[in-house]
């Protein structure tokens, strides 16, 4: 066209990412060093010590907790780093407003891509800004664990509910699917 | 204009073709670049005319949003600005309030993704008020003026379009707000009796100069029956110390003023800085009220622990760049507006660039 119309989007599009490797999944929990990533929202704190404490039971894992730099954005590059070194698995949330629901996404791709699995918890409110930066990251279809919005205004009885209604989602993110049925 | 002169200029330029206009206009909207108003369809040598009015090189990078991996140089930000409607005599002023937004540190985070939809307010101090034509009298909140209407929607059109936080997908506001995008105000300065805003934001008065921070919403006090300025200021007080914006143990608000009410106050003596002093000691509620109205779980489950007793008085605002306070609108009713900020205003301005 001698006269185009001019695109505003600049020059970088989600296309051009590079894929984001998925870490191997673990073949079983037991006995791993879990990393709780806990990005400061109401309950979730509760929630993945929750979660970590049900896994301590099944499986004997060791627990570490980390609170996130900023719920809003992903970690910086050294945090991940650390991250990647302290733990076999992640769990990361809970994913609950715009932008940490799609931070937490963002973390989980990162991490794997750094050899960790990872289970981000996200409520369910917040799938399509999940897995657009997701797609965003180079990982489109990253598979996470969903719990009910809300989760700010549960009680303390009840988030210990939800931590235990996620878990098997949670396990079934961070372990081999075929090793599955014997944990 | 004359017979002849109407003759010269249709030969210059032929009566536009609205077929070919809608045509533009509609292959613009199925691209996805519409914030769902109509855009101007940027040609070259419209860009063109954008990138002559800075010194900044086309492909230097202006923002960046880590998060998403997106950034913003200077000729999509152009082609965004004229998208939007301005003028290319506009575009030194979309750059400064660009670069004024993005040293929000709520801009930078989660802020254009959030539940809360915040938008942008944006002032213009100093003499490029008056060349481009702003509105600085009535009506300071629109619309009804090119520059003060097309300026926000560039900015939100590069949010859109560059940074791609496009509604329910990356931009998840619950329920937005009316006028985000919109707002950019040009502080009444000639009816102001203080300083210029800018100059709270370290640039000298006389400079052209943008300010900008994100905002949620705004709320009026209209009172214009009491001769006391204390009354005044009490009812402020009581806008401002509203339970239902404090998300958190602090807030902050703008404090625009209209010419009647700040020169009530500087005729009884008060500075700017006297009447964010006022309101700062005094807006604020107790631990029981926050607690009947559940915002205690707010700062008991996230932040810092429970509210200190019942009858504990708590403030809200933090400091100067807590409380900005700018002159706007026309002197002809003792009507202002509290905006509730969304985080906290940088307490910087930005001056304008001058082609070099």
């Amino acid at each position: 066209m001698p006269n185009a119309i001019l695109d505003p989007t600049g020059t970088v599009t989600s296309s051009a990412k590079p894929a984001a490797p998925r870490a191997p999944r673990l073949a079983s929990l037991r006995g791993k060093r879990v990393g709780l990533l806990i990005n400061t929202k109401m309950n979730a704190r509760p929630f993945l010590e929750e979660v970590g404490r049900l896994l301590r039971e099944r499986y004997d894992v060791t627990l570490t907790e980390r609170v996130k730099v900023n719920f809003a954005v992903p970690e910086p590059e050294d945090v991940i780093k650390e991250l990647a070194a302290e733990a076999d698995a992640i769990i990361t949330g809970v994913g609950d407003c715009g932008s940490c629901s799609a931070a937490a996404a963002a973390d989980g791709v990162v991490l794997e891509a750094a050899g960790v699995p990872v289970a981000a918890i996200i409520t369910d409110s917040f799938i399509p800004t999940a897995d657009a930066m997701a797609a965003l990251r180079g990982a489109p279809g990253y598979k996470y664990a969903t719990t009910a919005h809300p989760v700010a205004v549960l009680t303390q009885d009840k988030v210990k509910e939800r931590a235990a209604q996620v878990l098997d989602d949670v396990v079934a993110l961070l372990t081999d699917e075929s090793t599955k049925a014997q944990a | 204009m004359t017979a002849a002169d109407n003759e010269g200029a249709a030969a210059a330029a032929p009566d536009p073709d609205p077929d070919e206009a809608q045509r533009a206009i509609e292959y613009c909207y199925s691209r996805g670049w519409s914030d769902g108003l109509p855009l101007v369809p940027v040609s070259q040598p419209l860009l063109d005319a954008f990138l002559a009015t800075t010194s900044k090189d086309p492909d230097e990078i202006i923002g960046a949003l880590e998060q998403v991996g997106r950034d913003v140089n200077v000729r999509t930000a152009a082609i965004n600005a004229a998208m939007a409607g301005c003028k290319p005599e506009y575009f030194p002023v979309v750059l400064a309030a660009f670069e004024a937004l993005m040293r929000e540190r709520a801009a930078r985070g989660g802020g254009f993704q959030s539940t809360s939809g915040p938008s942008p307010l944006i002032v213009v101090n100093g003499p490029v008020r008056e060349e481009l034509g702003f509105n600085t009298a009535g009506g300071a909140f629109g619309p009804g003026f090119r520059p003060n209407a097309t300026i926000p929607r560039a900015v939100g059109l590069i949010v859109r379009n560059a940074f791609g936080i496009v509604p329910h997908v990356l931009e998840q506001a619950t329920q937005g707000l009316p006028g985000r995008w919109q707002v950019c105000i040009a502080e009444n300065e000639e009816e102001s009796p203080w300083e210029p805003f800018a100059e709270n934001g370290g640039v000298a008065g006389g400079v052209s100069a943008v300010s900008a921070t994100l905002t949620r919403t705004m709320e009026f006090v209209d009172n214009r029956h009491t001769p006391n300025h204390e009354d005044v200021l009490r009812d402020l007080q009581d806008t401002i110390s509203r339970i239902g914006s404090q998300i958190f143990p602090r807030s902050s608000v703008a404090l625009v003023l209209c010419p009647e009410h700040a020169q009530m106050f500087a005729n009884a003596g008060m500075s700017k800085a006297d009447v964010q002093n006022w309101l700062l000691e005094r807006c604020g509620r107790t631990g029981a009220e926050l607690t009947s109205m559940g915002k205690a779980e707010v700062n008991t489950k996230t932040f810092h622990g429970p509210y200190e007793g019942d009858e504990a008085f708590h403030k809200f605002l933090a400091g100067p760049t807590s409380i900005p306070v700018i002159v706007a609108g026309a002197k002809n009713a003792a009507i202002s507006m509290v905006v509730r900020i969304f985080g906290e205003w940088s307490g910087t301005a930005v001056p304008v660039g001058e082609k070099k």
